[in-house]
């Protein structure tokens, strides 16, 4: 009897190791703990023995049982292991399900970069009107009345203005420094605040020239400023685009709503400073116009030059995108052709 | 504008071992951008005198010839050469092997090699002028023709741009950046800044003092504001001709054509000086010279050729009867100076600048003169011009004779005082200055300086007063450049710190930008302001209706947006050519006429607001419909703005007839969708495409000051969730069923919409799950069926069947 036991357990752990599922592993379970189980017809003929051998096989039968239960239950945990949900094979090469992907404009993702760069320095954002006036595209910004910039070759004046002056002739704005004026009117000084937005000039155009484009400009008015601080903005929009550290130089530059007035350089990224292709052998690349706002401007804006001064800085976003990812022609920023837009995220 | 290091030299010991590279470096610093310096003799590499010992004709060739030059090697060179005119003992320009030559005076230059023409060898090239780019300067009659330099006195061997005076560094110089400095037009002004730089003393240039007992000539200035200087110079015995080769290399090198001896004067004069000069011949201008504006249907032929209808503005050199020249622009072809002029008239004259930009704008005539002339130019410069003109008359013609003179002069250029305080400079500056160390930098360039308590008194140099330096930032300018802005340190701005920054409306637009980007998985994208009118019209609008541009880029596209759909719709036709189903939006700007005040009292702006505008383009109009209006539903919520409810108010011209929706907010009307209606589709030529469109105005979306979230404490007690399917006629609407089942349920969500087989006619079968229950105790199964019931009776009184 104790060698059909022992037979038994020998069968059992054979029958539970072979079991591959759940299914078979509870077939295995019937097979010798069931009801009509082999181990079960064993126990029931312990009825006919005397007390002692009934005893001890009693206690070797449960052993038997003890271990084929132990065995089921590990062999059990082995298969809710190795179990899925999944049926069948699974791929998980394939390529994930995404969000329907859209985006903003690749300039309005550096206008957005920026604003956060001069908002962190307590700068605020304004916003002014696409169209305004002779007076505020120039005459409030020191331009000379029979200046080139004024005529209908180079501004986009409103038809049935064309006889007026001043506050009534109407423009779409030749670039942003009127508002500059608008905001210092309405907010006084000192000042921090920048005015990113579209600018647009009657130009022929071509891969370099666009007659829309969007400028980005900061203007920090405070008492006394030295221009020496102004380097604050030109280092704060370079880093935030080239993500790194720029060096940057000042030289002179005429325009005629500063004085003094610079043409500001960063040195070229591509060959630094050593002169290449990219910066036409002069290792610096010149990236943007700034300068103390001049009197007459700080007057028009009701300032009283003497006691105030400030640094402007202007950046063409669209030349800046251009630079930052190698793009090769402007026209595409205003082309709304999918296949630009989308690549950049 | 081409300048020669040269010429400048003239006028200032510059350092004799000058780095090109620190000198376009330093101008470029501190006074103007340079361009570009070049070596001019490098382009004449290998390219020598030579002189022609033997011409052997070619035994293959008729056309060519074998020549032995002395090339100032021990051992003459053999050239072949189709010249026409090569002879025994002429000078030649000879290319040796690794000369760079442009092939017949044409294409890119090619390297020159030892060859074999026709069977002989050929150690090198005999030039035609063309062929190394100096024709202007050795203009030859027959293309064959190769330079004759006989008349040079250089040994055989010396490098051509020895021989030729072109051993010189030509700047360029950025025009840009010199439109506010008319002293810098000319080789005089920039070796004065120069001079400064180096440090070096600017040599002071001839005086001229007209002779006593001279004719009178008589100029008449009628218009004594515009012409406020008019000197006239008379010579007699000259015969015009070509100019000695020094002048004509002089002028060559800086990109003026050579023309005629007096004609080259006065471009030499104007390059020296900056100073325009025009020359008449005094025969045929003999008597009385008058300044004064055009008559009525006067014209002028100008020495281009180009004829003018003059206007009334138009300011005048006229003799007796009629104009002679454009004041200040160009002369006029008939009078001015022939090849035959023996007698000369010069004028010596400052205009009046925005007079002179106005006739030559108006006439579409530029001109060195005029370039000069329109940025304002100091009276006292008539006085260097004339002493250069006289010097360099004299030099040309030592026969010629001075005979008369004028100089009419109702103004002259009033010198400017500024008074710059030394504190306030060091505020500007970023650290001290003191008044010595303003001085050495600011005397250089001509200012005179005293100092007076605690500020310097600077007194402008007329070729500063013209409008350039006027104000203390001015000076504060010069000095800081004149330092050098390299030397310009970063001094870390004082601020005081008020509030933070606060700007919900700025906030708003850009968290649409982002939420229709990142969430609504659209493409944000740029129109132009200016539209289209075939998608104008297409959109519902008219031309009439909008702002129009003076100007437009083209005819079709006069019209400034009244709505941002147009460009929209324009940038979805042209998107199809490569995708079936996208979303695309964009923010700006919209225009329609009206008179807007401003903080300025006198200004009126037209009605202007930021739009923001979406289109969905796809197959199944329905979906689309609702997936714009759910993108629409979440927005304020995502922009953190007031709330926002849908209503047919106003029907879009553009919108279907079924398929739209008005957007309001605080009780009006802001904006619309609706899928683009089936006339506005066929107007696009849109086929296969659906396409659904919202606008609203940016500006009538109110954001919230801050957060307005609201609480509410958690159920106690389970709720009931039951789904619901009902049978109902197409036009009892969601809205309607929503309404009915309002104050029954505390949730209503809506799940599916079906029309189908199981479903009559005029009927649509609605699935929804609503949810109710207690603050208090849990719903018994009576009150559940209590509520049910209730729900299926107002759903009875809606005319619906319950189908489970």
């Amino acid at each position: 009897m104790l060698e059909q036991l022992q037979s038994i357990q020998r069968q059992a752990e054979a029958a539970i190791q072979q079991a591959g599922d759940e299914a078979a592993l509870d077939q295995a379970r019937q097979a010798f703990l069931g009801k009509k189980g082999a181990l079960t017809q064993v126990l029931k003929g312990l009825g006919g023995l005397d007390p002692d051998a009934r005893r001890q096989m009693g206690m070797a039968a449960n052993a038997v049982k003890e271990a084929i239960t132990q065995r089921l239950e590990a062999r059990q945990g082995e298969l809710i292991a190795r179990a899925s949900v999944v049926e069948g094979e699974l791929d998980v090469s394939l390529p994930g399900i995404q969000p329907r992907a859209g985006g903003l404009h690749p300039i309005t993702q550096m206008c957005y970069d920026l604003n956060d760069a001069f908002l962190s320095l307590g700068f605020e954002v304004f916003e002014e009107d696409d169209i305004t006036s002779e007076r505020y595209a120039f005459d409030h910004l020191n331009f000379p009345p029979e200046h080139p910039a004024r005529d209908s070759m180079d501004t986009y004046w409103l038809k049935g203005h064309e006889d007026l002056t001043g506050p009534e002739r109407l423009c779409l704005r030749p670039h942003l420094t009127g508002a500059s004026v608008r905001y210092l009117q309405r907010h006084g000084a000192p000042a921090r605040f920048v005015y990113p937005g579209r600018a647009y000039r009657n130009e022929a155009t071509d891969a370099r020239h666009e007659r829309a484009f969007f400028q980005y400009e900061a203007l920090i008015v405070e008492e006394d400023f030295a221009f020496a601080s102004g380097l604050l903005l030109v280092r704060t929009i370079l880093e935030k685009v080239f993500g790194r550290e720029v060096a940057v130089r000042m030289r002179a530059g005429f325009f005629p709503f500063v004085e003094p007035g610079f043409e500001i350089d960063m040195k070229c990224l591509v060959c630094g400073g050593t002169g290449c292709k990219v910066c036409k052998q002069v290792g610096w690349i010149e990236v943007m116009p700034g300068g103390t706002p001049h009197p007459n401007v700080l007057r028009a804006a009701g300032l009283n030059p003497d006691v105030y001064s400030g640094f402007y800085i202007n950046i063409g976003l669209d030349r800046l995108v251009m630079m930052r990812y190698g793009v090769d022609d402007v026209r595409l920023f205003r082309g709304a052709d999918l296949r630009f837009l989308t690549q950049f995220r | 504008m081409k300048l020669s290091l040269n010429w400048i030299r003239r006028y200032a010991d510059l350092p004799e071992n000058l780095d090109l590279a620190t000198l376009a470096h330093e101008l470029t610093m501190r006074t103007v951008e340079v361009e570009d310096a070049v070596h001019l003799a490098e382009d004449y590499t290998q390219v020598v005198v030579g002189h022609i010992r033997e011409v052997q004709p070619h035994p293959q060739a008729d056309l060519l010839k074998v020549c032995l030059v002395d090339v100032g090697t021990p051992s003459p060179a053999t050239i072949v050469c189709g010249g026409s005119n090569v002879r025994v003992g002429m000078l030649v320009a000879a290319a040796l092997p690794g000369a760079q030559v442009r092939w017949h005076g044409e294409g890119d230059k090619v390297a020159i090699k030892v060859s074999k023409l026709r069977g002989v060898q050929s150690e090198g090239m005999i030039c035609a002028a063309a062929e190394l780019m100096l024709d202007e300067l050795f203009p030859s009659a027959d293309e064959r023709e190769i330079m004759d330099l006989s008349g040079f006195d250089a040994p055989a061997g010396t490098p051509l741009s020895q021989a030729l005076g072109l051993d010189d560094i030509i700047l360029e110089i950025d025009n840009k950046s010199l439109t506010n400095r008319p002293d810098l037009w000319c080789h005089y002004g920039i070796a004065r800044e120069l001079a400064a730089i180096y440090q070096v003393p600017l040599k002071p240039l001839p005086l001229f003092e007209p002779p006593q007992g001279l004719e009178p000539v008589q100029v008449r200035i009628e218009d004594r504001e515009r012409c406020r200087r008019y000197a006239a110079m008379q010579y007699e015995g000259l015969h015009n001709g070509p100019s000695p080769h020094w002048m004509r290399v002089d002028l060559w090198k800086v990109g003026i054509r050579p023309i005629s001896s007096l004609v080259d004067i006065t471009n030499h004069v104007m390059l020296a000086v900056g100073q325009p000069t025009h020359a008449f011949d005094r025969e045929l201008v003999p008597d009385e010279i008058v300044v004064r504006t055009a008559r009525p249907g006067e014209g002028l032929k100008l020495l281009d050729g180009k004829e003018l209808r003059l206007d009334a503005d138009d300011l005048m050199i006229c003799d007796n009867q009629q104009p002679i020249a454009l004041a200040g622009v160009m002369g006029g072809a008939q009078d001015s100076i022939l090849p035959g002029t023996r007698r000369l008239l010069l004028e010596i004259a400052n205009f009046e600048p925005k007079g002179v930009r106005r006739s030559a704008t108006r006439h579409q005539v530029r001109s060195e003169s005029a370039n000069r002339n329109e940025k304002g130019l100091d009276t006292q410069r008539v006085d260097q011009a004339m002493a250069v003109a006289h010097q360099l008359i004299t030099r040309l013609y030592p026969e010629a004779r001075l005979s008369g003179f004028a100089d009419n002069y109702p103004h002259a250029t009033e010198p400017a005082t500024v008074e710059v305080g030394l504190d306030w400079l060091g505020k500007r500056l970023g650290h001290g200055i003191g008044f010595e160390e303003a001085r050495a930098l600011l005397s250089p360039l001509g200012f005179e300086t005293a100092l007076a308590g605690q500020s310097i008194k600077v007194s402008v140099p007329s070729w500063r007063a013209t409008g350039d330096v006027a104000l203390k930032d001015d000076v504060l300018e010069e000095i800081a450049r004149m330092m050098g802005y390299e030397q310009v340190a970063f001094i870390p701005p004082r601020v005081k710190l008020t509030r933070a920054v606060n700007q919900p409306a700025i906030a708003l637009e850009r968290r649409a930008r982002e939420y229709l980007a990142f969430q609504g998985g659209l493409q944000e994208v740029y129109t132009y302001p200016w539209v289209n009118r075939d998608y104008l019209l297409a959109m519902g609008h008219e031309e009439a209706g909008c702002l129009q541009l003076a100007a437009p880029p083209a005819p079709d596209t006069a019209c400034l947006r009244p709505s941002l759909l147009p460009g929209l719709l324009e940038a979805v036709v042209m998107n199809l050519r490569y995708h079936e189903q996208f979303g695309i939006f964009e923010a700006a700007q919209v225009f329609a006429p009206g008179s807007v005040p401003t903080s300025d009292p006198e200004e009126r702006l037209p009605l202007q607001h930021s739009s923001l505008a979406a289109a969905l383009v796809g197959r199944e109009p329905r979906m689309l419909f609702r997936k714009m209006k759910g993108l629409l539903e979440l927005l304020p919520r995502a922009v953190m703005s007031e709330d926002i409810r849908f209503a047919q108010q106003e029907q879009p011209a553009w919108a279907d007839s079924k398929a739209w929706l008005n957007i309001l907010c605080q009780g009006r009307v802001i904006g619309a969708l609706g899928l683009l209606g089936s006339r506005a589709a066929h107007a696009a030529d849109l086929r296969r495409a659906h396409l659904a469109m919202m606008e609203l105005n940016l500006n009538q979306l109110p954001p919230l000051p801050s957060r307005s979230n609201t609480y509410h404490p958690l159920p106690h007690f389970p709720q009931v969730e039951q789904d619901f399917s009902v049978l109902l006629d197409e036009q009892v609407t969601w809205e309607q069923l929503s309404q009915a089942l309002d104050k029954t349920v505390r949730g209503l969500e809506f799940m599916e919409e079906y029309r189908g087989k199981q479903v009559p006619g005029g009927k649509k079968s609605l699935m929804f799950r609503v949810r109710f229950g207690l603050d208090d105790a849990t719903m018994t199964t009576r009150q559940i069926e209590e509520k049910v019931a209730t729900i299926k009776k107002r759903l009875q009184k809606l005319g619906g069947e319950l189908r489970m």
